[in-house]
């Protein structure tokens, strides 16, 4: 053969080698070496606690704890967001981290694999958990997306925030159902429920709370529910026991959010509200230094360890609720009772011959005191206006100089909904909070609604 | 290659056919001599039939001479030609017959080097004169006067039009972010592919902790040292590219490194010693203190917090400190290079070193970046018709950093914070020997994991706790095989392998974490290239020449690394992973490969038309399953016109001595990013706020999983650019000037976005698909000219210009904007939004006249209409309302800031006298904005010089604050600040940092800046030959980042806070800013 057929040869040769479809796919090229694609229940559990612990620890609890002038915003971010100059950054993703990973999408995906796998009390455990989620949401943001939610539709429609109350008030049943059942295979959350350890008896505690908690947030409008809410509580969390915490190991990613924030990421961003101080200066508080350090500039040490177990739900709550609605339905005894139940549980003596008003007054104040770190405290006073708190910026544009009654949707949602305006064009209030015109507590002028 | 091939062909032709030799003494000698300037012989001139495969080449006497054999010779008339790189070439008829002819040749110089054989990608190459699409030739003398010599990206700045360079800082490390003709994606970085001697290499960007703070980061193509660089290629358009396909939507930038040659061995010595200073300081106040409300800040208990402001009390006399200042000193760079070449007519060989320690302008020892290269490259002629060659280098880097940034502990952010009367110094408590800051002041023994507020500067310096190793080594081995006269093959097989070992730790008694911790970041990259091409060619007659050019490549990229965070050290130092209380590890692994075949055919015409086309069916493992290969065509022509207006133009005069028309068209893409249309569950997403407190999704011993935040989508196809340009070169009056114009529009559809999904609606948060389109047009000039040129002296000038017009047409349905969480902050976040180039800051505004919007312009809580209270002001004038006659502020986002320039223009000059060479680059941009981050920090915390304004009892808007706008509305002109506490609460509210309206710190970045000038003479006498052994020597002097024509009030208009790594420029926050350079260099050549 000559030279030149001998070329051709090879260049056919090489040219036909290694050109089969097996170079681009197979083994690690196809396949990602880095992410799982399944997961058990437990570990779906795992993501959701620790993803609802972000949500009623990290930033809300913060940025409603300025609102509700417990503390006093220090450093950038926090002077804007307690001098109510607020926009879609404040909100810090939180609406979406409802839905995404450790929210609703792995809630339900929770519930599903509980369901095909017969596990009543696993199942009963998720539906608190999206119960509890989707109520505060609902509590934070005013109308969401909920029966549309997870169905992949273009512009899902927002449910009215009212309608999300009595759908979580369903599926609160639902659980405390499926929670009282027994059967070989139930076998829920376990010790991977770091609040419980996985015992169901608990975890209906924490329902009829629930139950109890987003009544009372509806009855600024649909004042019927105090009995309700009096019964529900009466089911609920009771002693110290019963709280449901979030609790930290202190190690990497595992820290309490109120030491990651003031002492590692942003000290000095936080500090203690004066007119709390004045609070529980005035009304010998031991808290006060419970929850403050030796000389109010900061957070107590004891509140942020790296290992702090943070209350999220308590007892002290559930029971004043209950208060709340006893007082609210006339039985001034019953109130006082639970008012000095609470009081004790907190280390307060107790108190007596208080009735009518003064009575409401005080058990508003010590729910206030009680839910000290936590997005309640700012939910009492939106439905209450009680402490009585003066605006701190009486001419801030977007709350029009109120005190802020909701947080703004998140950039991101708006974005991709036409259903969702422009902060500009947003509510001021939520549905289920008109403004006060009186505070309950005292009966006088309502000065930051 | 094209001289080599017609030397080979000939020797081939002689060997195999084999003549009896009574037949070649009936055959036609050709020959002759070859003159170049004044008459001298000119060796290596290419005499050849056109055609026939039969020339020589003229030696060192001028002397050509070749046979056509008899069998060949019948009285036809043929053309003879010669051809040499520098000069233009020269055709002649002559008539073949029996016997010998001779014809002498006269040639002349054309600076245009259109004869010039460039690289055009994946083993192909041209000649210059034939390639209709536009690939810029960058003077390589350029690239080592630059401004950062050592970053080979950073040296391209003005080099090139519309090659727009930023480089990071004056850091030693930092990055340089390279964009060709404007960005084209929305994700990712948009940097182009470098290809080393026909090998891909990475080019990669990747920070330990984040761009927004952590440290400066390389880019990796810095490991090359430009001394070992001969040529630069920048393949700008699509068409150029297309040969690259789906990694080409960005440009290619075509390296050659120095190669040896056939002669005597040379040798070369070089060091340069550079002396850097900071050019300019951040402007500090100087007359108020530590403290608020104009009552000091200070305590003095031990472990207390002082305030962290400086609205204090005037310090009238009492002793200050220049925090902008005190943290610098001068920097040193020193390089030094060696190489050793040579060879013969078979074996030729380059051997080169060279080792660049770079100390940079910040005080301390922990500013360093250190280089050493090592390469070998050699070629050996094993037959007549086979060559082998290698390339191999071996590249060590080692550097230490400073944090940066947004970073309690980063550099800048303690230092200018500091108010001016607190002392840094002693940065350790003379007491309790722990570190002190102007926020804790008094450290007790106890405080050894208390958070200082803001690092001292001085302890940031001090912390040696930041550092990265990196061995790399790139090599490749290439074999070329000429069969036949019309046939050969080319073969390279490269790989590049790099580990890179990153330490990032903090000490304990850091702000950014008290506790310490210790990163330790390890990332291993393996790219392995094989690139095979077989070119035929074929001439029909003496005025049509074909090529057809066939090729296959197959790519694998194989990365690994290794990332642990370990937190709470145990003991102070050692900053180690096992010093450490508690450590999570992750890793990341991918694997990707290409397969890929490309066709090229490219047809030569009557000497005038140039024609190619060609097509690249890629095939990467990224794309979808659906669409596994893609298709990029080109095609482009180039028409030598000069021969129709310039009749004479063989003798190199005239008005017009070039001119040539080109047009091309041609489509590239870029692949998705890996491991993309996988959706999965994360066990790594973090639950927590921006404020950077997380938990992990593993608590209490469990291990948790949730939904990824991204996904998949397994019908991701790669990106398509179709791009079309026209353009001319013209050679001018007598050669003495050159001109080249080139206009282009290029589309970017399918472009892959995260599209930001509803998280109500499919729980996740992104998804990617195709669906954004881009625009970018624009034009790029350039333009030299040689207005005198003698022996003895020559003086030329040169000057480009480009202009780019980005766009991003559409997102998605729906969407206007993508934002990149990670680049910005809150109220200056970086993003793509629609109508404007990709990577713009969004943010808030104030509410301005013209818009026809509404506010509550008097407190009342009632909204008006703004536009009739603005008495016929002009558009975007602010609005002042009442009553506190300040402006409003307006709650919707928009795009606050456009970093992307109108145009770039680069200029430079150059004179030769005798033995003394003077040049000098400018640089310029305009247009750009710049987000000062910096000084909307330093407003708020009063330390800013503008913040001396506090004084006046009478602050109005557009007259002392904010006085560069225009103004309108009821409260304009009124005063909104009457006393100090005023414009305290104004500058740490609305007018400063924590303000959620960032607009008011965007900055026109325009800029004019002298890159260089530079003097240099050579010794070339003969005592130096004689008695010292080398032939010359250079010694050099010059000057880099002189100076700074800019508005721009903040440090630097180019700098930028995440460097490569950050699609969004114009960011400036507490990073260093450039150095002006002194070098002296002196290089010994023989």
């Amino acid at each position: 053969m000559n030279r030149k057929t001998i070329a051709g040869l090879m260049t056919a040769v090489v040219f036909i080698a290694a050109c089969s479809d097996n170079f681009l796919t197979g083994g690690e090229l196809s396949t990602d070496p880095n992410r799982p694609t399944q997961a058990t229940s437990q570990q779906l559990f795992v993501g959701i606690q620790a993803a609802t612990w972000a949500l009623l620890a990290s930033d809300p609890p913060r940025v409603t704890g300025l609102w509700a002038q417990q503390f006093k915003g220090g450093n950038i971010q926090y002077e804007a967001a307690y001098d109510y100059d607020i926009s879609e950054q404040t909100t810090n993703g939180f609406h979406q981290s409802l839905y995404l990973g450790g929210g609703l999408v792995d809630i339900r995906k929770l519930e599903g694999q509980a369901l095909a796998a017969h596990d009543s009390v696993f199942l009963g455990q998720a539906q608190v958990m999206e119960a509890l989620v989707m109520g505060e949401g609902a509590s934070m943001f005013g109308d969401l997306t909920y029966s549309h939610a997870l169905k992949n539709e273009l512009n899902a429609p927002l449910d009215k925030q009212l309608d999300i109350y009595d759908s979580v008030q369903v599926v609160l049943d639902a659980a405390i159902s499926n929670l009282s059942k027994t059967g070989p295979t139930n076998f829920g959350a376990a010790d991977a429920d770091l609040a419980y350890g996985g015992d169901p008896a608990q975890w209906i505690k924490l329902a009829h709370t629930l139950k109890a908690r987003f009544l009372m947030h509806t009855a600024e409008v649909r004042p019927t529910v105090y009995a309700t809410v009096l019964a529900q509580s009466n089911q609920g969390l009771t002693s110290l026991a019963d709280n449901f915490n979030a609790v930290f190991t202190g190690d990497a990613n595992q820290q309490n959010f109120w030491y990651q924030f003031d002492v590692v990421q942003r000290p000095g961003y936080l500090l203690p509200d004066p007119q709390f101080i004045a609070l529980l200066t005035s009304r010998n508080d031991p808290r006060l230094h419970q929850y403050f350090n030796a000389d109010l500039s900061d957070l107590a040490d004891s509140l942020i360890e790296p290992n702090h177990t943070q209350p999220l739900v308590t007892a002290n709550e559930n029971i004043l609720l209950g208060a709340e609605a006893a007082q609210r339905t006339g039985d001034n005894a019953t109130a006082l009772a639970k008012l000095n139940t609470a009081r004790a549980l907190a280390g307060l003596p107790a108190e007596s011959g208080i009735t009518g008003q003064a009575l409401l007054n005080e058990i508003l104040l010590e729910e206030y005191i009680a839910d000290f770190q936590n997005i309640e405290a700012w939910n009492l006073y939106k439905r209450t206006c009680t402490p009585n708190l003066t605006p701190t910026n009486p001419t801030a544009a977007v709350t029009g100089g109120k005190v802020p009654a909701r947080f703004p949707y998140d950039a991101g949602e708006r974005n991709t909904n036409t259903n969702i305006p422009q902060l500009g064009s947003q509510p001021k209030r939520n549905a289920n909070d008109p403004a006060n015109a009186t505070s309950a507590g005292t009966g006088a002028a309502c000065k930051g609604q | 290659m094209q001289l080599r091939s017609s030397w080979n062909r000939l020797l081939t032709l002689i060997a195999c056919c084999a003549l009896p030799a009574r037949v070649m003494a009936q055959g036609a000698t050709i020959t002759g001599t070859a003159t170049g300037e004044g008459g001298a012989p000119l060796v290596g001139v290419t005499v050849s039939i056109a055609g026939m495969g039969l020339g020589s080449q003229t030696g060192a006497d001028g002397k050509y001479s070749f046979t056509v054999p008899a069998s060949r010779v019948t009285g036809q008339a043929v053309t003879l030609n010669a051809r040499r790189v520098g000069y233009l070439p020269q055709n002649v008829l002559v008539t073949l017959t029996a016997g010998t002819i001779t014809h002498d040749f006269a040639m002349v110089t054309t600076p245009l080097q259109l004869e010039q054989v460039i690289v055009t990608g994946a083993g192909t190459s041209q000649v210059r004169e034939r390639i209709g699409s536009s690939i810029s030739t960058v003077d390589t003398g350029q690239l080592v006067r630059a401004a950062q010599p050592q970053n080979l990206i950073s040296a391209l700045s003005a080099t090139t039009p519309n090659v727009r360079v930023n480089t990071q800082s004056g850091e030693p490390g930092g990055s340089a972010f390279v964009i060709i003709r404007g960005a084209t994606s929305v994700t990712g970085t948009n940097q182009p592919l470098i290809v080393v001697d026909n090998q891909p290499i990475d080019n990669s960007t990747i920070s330990t902790n984040g761009g927004d703070g952590s440290t400066v980061t390389q880019n990796r193509a810095a490991d090359i040292n430009p001394n070992d660089v001969e040529s630069v290629q920048v393949l700008k358009g699509a068409a150029a590219s297309a040969i690259y396909g789906a990694r080409a939507s960005n440009g290619v930038i075509l390296i050659t490194t120095k190669r040896g040659n056939n002669g005597p061995t040379r040798w070369t010595i070089s060091s340069t010693q550079t002396f850097d200073h900071v050019i300019k300081t951040f402007p500090l106040q100087t007359a108020f203190g530590q403290g608020t409300g104009g009552n000091p800040g200070t305590c003095t208990a031990d472990d207390c917090s002082a305030n962290s402001l400086s609205w204090g009390p005037a310090l009238s006399g009492k002793p200050t400190f220049a925090h902008g200042t005190e943290i610098y000193d001068t920097g040193l760079t020193s390089d030094n290079a060696i190489s050793v070449s040579g060879g013969n007519q078979r074996t030729t060989f380059y051997l080169s070193g060279g080792i660049t320690d770079q100390l940079g302008v910040m005080k301390g020892p922990n500013n360093r970046y250190d280089r050493t290269t090592v390469r070998l490259s050699a070629t050996h002629q094993l037959l007549n018709t086979l060559t082998f060659g290698g390339n191999f280098s071996y590249f060590n880097t080692r550097g230490d950093y400073v944090q940066k940034g947004s970073n309690t502990s980063g550099l800048l952010l303690g230092a200018l914070r500091t108010p001016p009367d607190f002392n840094n110094q002693p940065f350790l408590d003379p007491n309790s020997g722990l570190q002190r800051s102007y926020r804790f002041p008094h450290p007790s023994p106890a405080s050894v994991t208390s958070s200082r507020g803001y690092d001292n500067p001085f302890f940031t310096l001090d912390n040696p706790g930041n550092r990265s190793e990196l061995g790399r080594f790139l090599g490749n081995i290439k074999a070329d095989w000429v069969p036949t006269s019309w046939l050969s093959f080319s073969e390279t097989f490269g790989a590049d392998n790099y580990t890179d070992s990153r330490l990032e730790s903090a000490p304990l008694s850091s702000s950014t974490d008290p506790v310490g911790f210790v990163t330790r970041y390890t990332i291993n990259n393996l790219e392995i290239d094989h690139n095979l091409t077989a070119t035929g060619s074929h001439s029909f007659n003496e005025n049509i020449d074909t090529r057809l050019i066939l090729g296959q490549n197959l790519n694998s990229r194989r990365y690994r690394d290794v990332y642990i965070f370990g937190d709470e050290l145990i003991a102070p130092t050692p900053f180690a992973i096992q010093n450490t209380v508690s450590y999570t590890p992750t890793e990341t692994k991918s694997l990707r490969h290409i397969a890929a075949y490309f066709a090229q055919a490219e047809g030569d015409f009557y000497n005038q038309f140039h024609v190619t086309a060609g097509l690249r069916d890629d095939g990467f493992s990224t794309f979808g399953s659906g669409h596994r290969t893609a298709v990029y065509p080109k095609v482009d022509a180039a028409w030598t016109f000069t021969q129709y207006v310039n009749h004479d133009y063989t003798s190199g005069k005239g008005w017009l001595t070039n001119g040539r028309l080109r047009a091309a068209y041609g489509e590239t893409g870029r692949e998705p990013p890996v491991y993309s249309t996988i959706s999965a569950l994360s066990s790594t997403s973090l639950f927590g706020s921006g404020f950077q407190d997380f938990i992990g999704p593993k608590q209490g011993g469990f291990g948790g999983l949730v939904t990824g935040g991204n996904v998949g989508n397994p019908d991701l196809q790669p990106e398509r650019n179709r791009e079309g340009e026209v353009g001319f070169d013209v050679g001018l009056f007598d050669s003495r000037g050159d001109f080249s114009f080139t206009y282009y529009n290029k589309k970017s559809s399918d472009v892959i976005l995260p599209a930001p999904t509803n998280a109500a609606s499919t729980g996740a948060q992104t998804g990617l698909v195709n669906g954004a389109t881009i625009s970018n047009k624009g034009i790029e000039i350039s333009a030299n000219a040689r207005p005198y040129t003698s022996q003895k002296m020559d003086f030329t000038i040169g000057g480009n210009y480009a202009k780019n017009n980005g766009k991003v047409l559409s997102l998605l349905q729906g969407v206007q904007f993508i934002p990149y969480n990670n680049e910005g902050f809150t109220g200056s976040i970086g993003s793509s939004t629609v109508g404007y180039a990709p990577g713009v800051l969004r943010g808030q505004d104030f509410i301005r006249c013209g818009y026809g919007l509404s506010a509550d312009v008097d407190g009342s809580g009632n909204e008006v209409a703004v536009d009739p209270l603005c008495n016929g002001a002009k558009k975007g004038a602010l609005f002042i309302g009442g009553p506190n006659n300040r402006p409003i502020v307006n709650p919707d986002e928009q795009v606050i800031a456009d970093p992307n320039p109108k145009w770039t223009a680069g200029l430079n000059a150059g004179f030769r006298y005798d033995k003394f060479q003077f040049s000098t680059l400018f640089d310029m941009r305009r247009g750009g904005q710049v987000w000062d981050g910096t000084r909307s920090a330093l407003d708020r915390f009063g330390t800013a010089e503008e913040t001396l304004v506090r004084t006046s009892n009478a602050g109005i808007f557009g007259q002392n604050v904010l006085p560069n706008e225009v103004v309108a509305g009821p409260g304009a002109g009124k005063p909104a600040f009457t006393t100090p506490n005023a414009w305290q609460t104004w500058f740490t509210g609305l007018g400063g940092s924590a303000s959620s309206v960032q607009s008011q710190f965007v900055e026109d970045g325009s800029f004019v800046k002298w890159r260089e000038v530079s003097l240099a003479y050579t010794f070339d006498n003969s005592y130096m030959r004689d008695r010292l052994g080398f032939s010359n020597a250079v010694i050099r002097l010059a000057g880099r980042n002189l100076h700074t024509w800019t508005k721009y009030k903040g440090l630097d208009p180019e700098t930028n806070l995440g460097g490569a790594e950050f699609l969004t420029q114009g960011i400036d926050f507490f990073q260093n800013p450039q150095t002006r350079s002194f070098v002296v260099s002196v290089t010994l050549n023989r």
